[in-house]
């Protein structure tokens, strides 16, 4: 029951991704975006953990990273995550005026409208890159921000490197 | 280091969807050397008992623990860590049952998640480091600054659970607003009867040695931070000494110089030696600096300095102290609470009402001075023609729920819009009454009742209006007239006003010094609007009263046992305080001194070392969002907990 993908390989991911680019039309059918999920710790991570209680399936290719505050994603780690082989990344907040923080949300926002500036000049589309709000209560939309996430990211294919 | 991985089958809820002998094979296959233990429940009885037993044996000083949500468990197993003799922040859990087995439908892909999470949280684990919890002393002693309501029952409940507290008020009396009401809502108890036991108790009571009344005083400066907070109080001069005086009023006659009480509104006059009003506390009148001829040295009679008050005086001439000067103390506590009260909009505002420039246009705070057997009245009702009014005009809603003034409710002005409608009713009987109102707010189990005697009385009126701008009031003789929409001609003898509540004037001032907030209409801006009303966002300040939002004398009461409670269970006597350690900080051999972090820290936690050009961070104010490390353009703020490297390597194992 060893299958290679348990297996930690190093250099695959930038292999994949420029054969599943250059083969775009087969490879898509079974392309399995990688998604880094950034959330904070007291909604956003909570209502991941609303959505599990309730035992609400949603695709598993979004890794959350947990924070204390949305204000903790320094825009390096999105922009290192892409480097590395992300292929999509979500940063999600406390609702505005929510953040246990009081503003840690607003700093994020703010980071995130400059960043996607940034990964447009690098050629990274908009939609691989997600912001957006949940609540500690809102598991069903955690759960549909996954799943839009998730095939606006298939739909783009590989990120390129 | 030597680390271990704990993978909980949390019973069969994570190993029915992820296969615990799977993981352990790959985990190990990719992480050579790695410790791999699985069990049935870790954080049971059992579980912890293992899991501290098998820390002891094996020796590991780094943990991955694989189960549940850390936001369920997390301190459960720091708390093992720390009996087991490990630092508690030597580990990293990983949330594999609400955020996989749980919610992945395919059981490969769910082991292959789990598996890249805890390849992460190994390569995360590997770079922490201890965090200690600091412990510094503190005191437990509060200043309450403002003697109203809120004030004085703070004041009162901490210092009878033995803290030492000093309140601060600017004017020369105790009691706030309410001592001034001759009648309360919505029982109509008398209003100074009413504070009597508080301020009794405070006075003279079994704990009144723990409390310091400073009046005539304000904040001039606060340095410091929770726990240990410096307080400078400048007191300006009463020139009576407190102690020595007994009251009795002889010296207040023979004054020779008179200007308006600010306490009455200005309606009458008071002596330049006097009591606010009669019945104020502490019973001892101050003398007004601007208007006594001894202390501007003009000379009432050739060149004999004014003594009139000195010879009246029974007790003798050191009860005056004419060289009394303004005065800096210090005082040093741990906390603050602000109860300062709130203000009337000025009606002058909506010029068309006539405030101020109409007479018998009255505010509502004149009016309740009207109403006030110790007011300048004595409590009759007369116009400025010495009639007593036929009719009146009640304004509710002045400058409230209005975008151009007030956009808010202040949710207390109908409730004694419907008192003075009992009280002039009492007085005079026919009085015709009308009530002008935007919209009627009487919340509470006990406030209708004056409402519906108003209701239920034929010659009172009610007037629903759309907009105060279509009010205007006109003087025709001695007859005030309504115009309602330029149509409507009402007239009246005399028109209240009821305004909405505001912030005392000071309160922008007292931000500044505090450094806390204020919301966007200048009152002092909580920590949480709903569930922690009672905090400023700075450490250690609290907020009691109607300084913070419009309330009534009950809300405000609670509010001061509310943060009694703060400081409290926030400090308790004899007891360290303890610091979490996840706090940012800054190495200050790097920091380039650009302030970029102190412009985004929301807890005001970081300060500017002038000398040294390096930000410092108060950890004992910094919360640990971690804002000011996503922020520095060095990267040298260092978030604990969340470092840069910590969530670097976590990126890169979940990547590879
Ligand atoms: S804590 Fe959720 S965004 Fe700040």
């Amino acid at each position: 029951m060893q299958n290679s993908f348990f297996i930690k390989k190093k250099e695959n991911s930038n292999a994949d991704a420029f054969n599943s680019g250059t083969k775009k039309s087969c490879e898509t059918v079974s392309f399995e975006p990688k998604i880094i999920g950034f959330l904070c710790n007291w909604c956003s991570y909570a209502g991941a953990d609303k959505a599990g209680t309730a035992q609400k399936p949603y695709p598993p290719n979004v890794s959350v990273i947990r924070v204390m505050c949305s204000g903790r994603i320094d825009p390096q780690f999105i922009l290192d995550a892409f480097q590395k082989g992300a292929d999509g990344v979500m940063v999600l907040a406390c609702h505005p005026g929510d953040c246990h923080y009081k503003e840690g949300n607003y700093r994020a926002v703010q980071r995130y409208r400059l960043l996607l500036k940034l990964l447009k000049q690098f050629g990274i589309e908009a939609e691989r890159c997600r912001f957006d709000y949940v609540s500690a209560g809102e598991g069903d939309r955690f759960v549909s921000v996954i799943n839009e996430t998730v095939k606006a990211v298939k739909k783009l294919g590989p990120l390129k490197r | 280091m030597k680390t271990a991985v704990y993978f909980c089958n949390c019973g069969s809820n994570i190993s029915e969807k992820i296969n615990p002998e799977i993981v352990e094979n790959t985990v190990k296959m990719n992480n050579p050397g790695i410790v791999f233990k699985s069990y049935g429940f870790l954080c049971s009885e059992e579980g912890k008992e293992f899991l501290k037993k098998d820390i002891e044996d094996s020796g590991v000083n780094a943990l991955v623990i694989s189960a549940c949500s850390p936001r369920d468990h997390e301190k459960t197993f720091m708390n093992v860590l720390t009996s087991a003799g490990l630092n508690p922040y030597m580990m990293q859990m990983i949330n594999v049952r609400e955020q996989v087995a749980w919610v992945t439908e395919d059981k490969d892909r769910a082991a292959e998640k789990a598996i890249n999470y805890i390849n992460a949280a190994i390569s995360r684990v590997n770079l922490q480091e201890p965090l200690e919890n600091k412990e510094i002393d503190v005191s437990p002693n509060a200043v309450v600054v403002g003697a109203g309501p809120a004030g004085l029952k703070t004041a009162l409940s901490l210092a009878e659970a033995g803290r030492k507290v000093t309140i601060v008020e600017k004017s020369p009396f105790i009691g706030g607003l309410p001592v001034r009401y001759e009648e309360i809502f919505p029982n109509m108890e008398c209003g100074p009867c009413m504070l009597e036991p508080i301020m009794g108790d405070a006075l003279h009571g079994n704990s009144s040695e723990n409390i310091e009344f400073l009046t005539l005083s304000e904040i001039d400066g606060v340095v410091g931070s929770y726990g240990n907070f410096t307080v400078k109080i400048k007191r300006s001069p009463r020139y009576v000494d407190i102690e020595k005086c007994i009251g009795c009023a002889e010296c207040i006659e023979p004054c020779p110089v008179s200007s308006g009480n600010p306490f009455n509104c200005g309606i009458n006059k008071r002596k330049a030696v006097d009591f606010s009003f009669v019945g104020a506390l502490p019973n001892v009148p101050y003398i007004n600096a601007e208007d006594c001829i001894r202390l501007n040295n003009k000379f009432k009679n050739g060149d004999v300095l004014c003594r009139s008050c000195i010879d009246a005086c029974p007790v003798g001439e050191d009860v005056f102290k004419f060289d009394e000067k303004e005065e800096i103390l210090e005082r040093n506590v741990g906390s603050i609470i602000l109860a300062t009260g709130s203000d009337l909009y000025d009606c002058a505002k909506i010029p068309s009402l006539g405030y101020g420039k109409i007479s018998d246009v009255y505010n509502s705070m004149e009016f309740e001075r009207i109403l006030a057997s110790n007011g300048p009245t004595e409590g009759k009702i007369k116009t400025s023609g010495g009639k007593e009014p036929r009719s009146f005009a009640i304004v509710h809603c002045v400058g409230s729920l209005d975008e151009n003034h007030k956009e808010y409710c202040s949710g207390i002005c109908c409730e004694y819009a419907f008192k003075f409608n009992h009280i002039i009713r009492n007085k005079i009987p026919s009085a015709t009454i009308y009530h002008l109102y935007k919209e009627m707010v009487i919340p509470g189990k006990e406030n209708a009742g004056l409402y519906k005697h108003a209701a239920e009385d034929s010659n009172t009126y009610f007037i629903r209006i759309n907009d105060i701008n279509g009010i205007t009031v006109k003087e025709e003789g001695d007859k005030k007239f309504f115009y309602i929409d330029g149509a409507e001609k009402i007239s009246v003898d005399a028109v209240i006003l009821c305004p909405a509540s505001v912030p005392g004037k000071d309160t922008g001032k007292l931000a500044g010094i505090l450094e806390t907030s204020l919301d966007k209409n200048g009152f002092f801006e909580e920590l949480h609007s709903r569930t922690d009303a009672g905090r400023s966002k700075i450490k250690g300040i609290y907020v009691a009263g109607s300084c913070h939002s419009p309330m009534d004398i009950k809300e405000a009461m609670s509010e001061g046992i509310g943060a009694t409670g703060y400081v409290l269970s926030g400090l308790v006597q004899g007891k360290k305080l303890s610091i979490d350690p996840i706090t940012a900080v800054v190495d200050s051999e790097k920091c380039s001194g650009c302030k970029v972090c102190i412009s985004v820290c929301p807890y005001k936690a970081i300060s500017f070392n002038e000398e040294k050009e390096i930000s410092i961070i108060n950890e004992l104010l910094c919360q640990g969002c971690g804002t000011c490390a996503a922020a520095c353009p060095s990267a040298v703020i260092k978030a604990n907990g969340f470092t840069n490297e910590e969530i670097f390597a976590e990126i890169h194992a979940i990547l590879a």
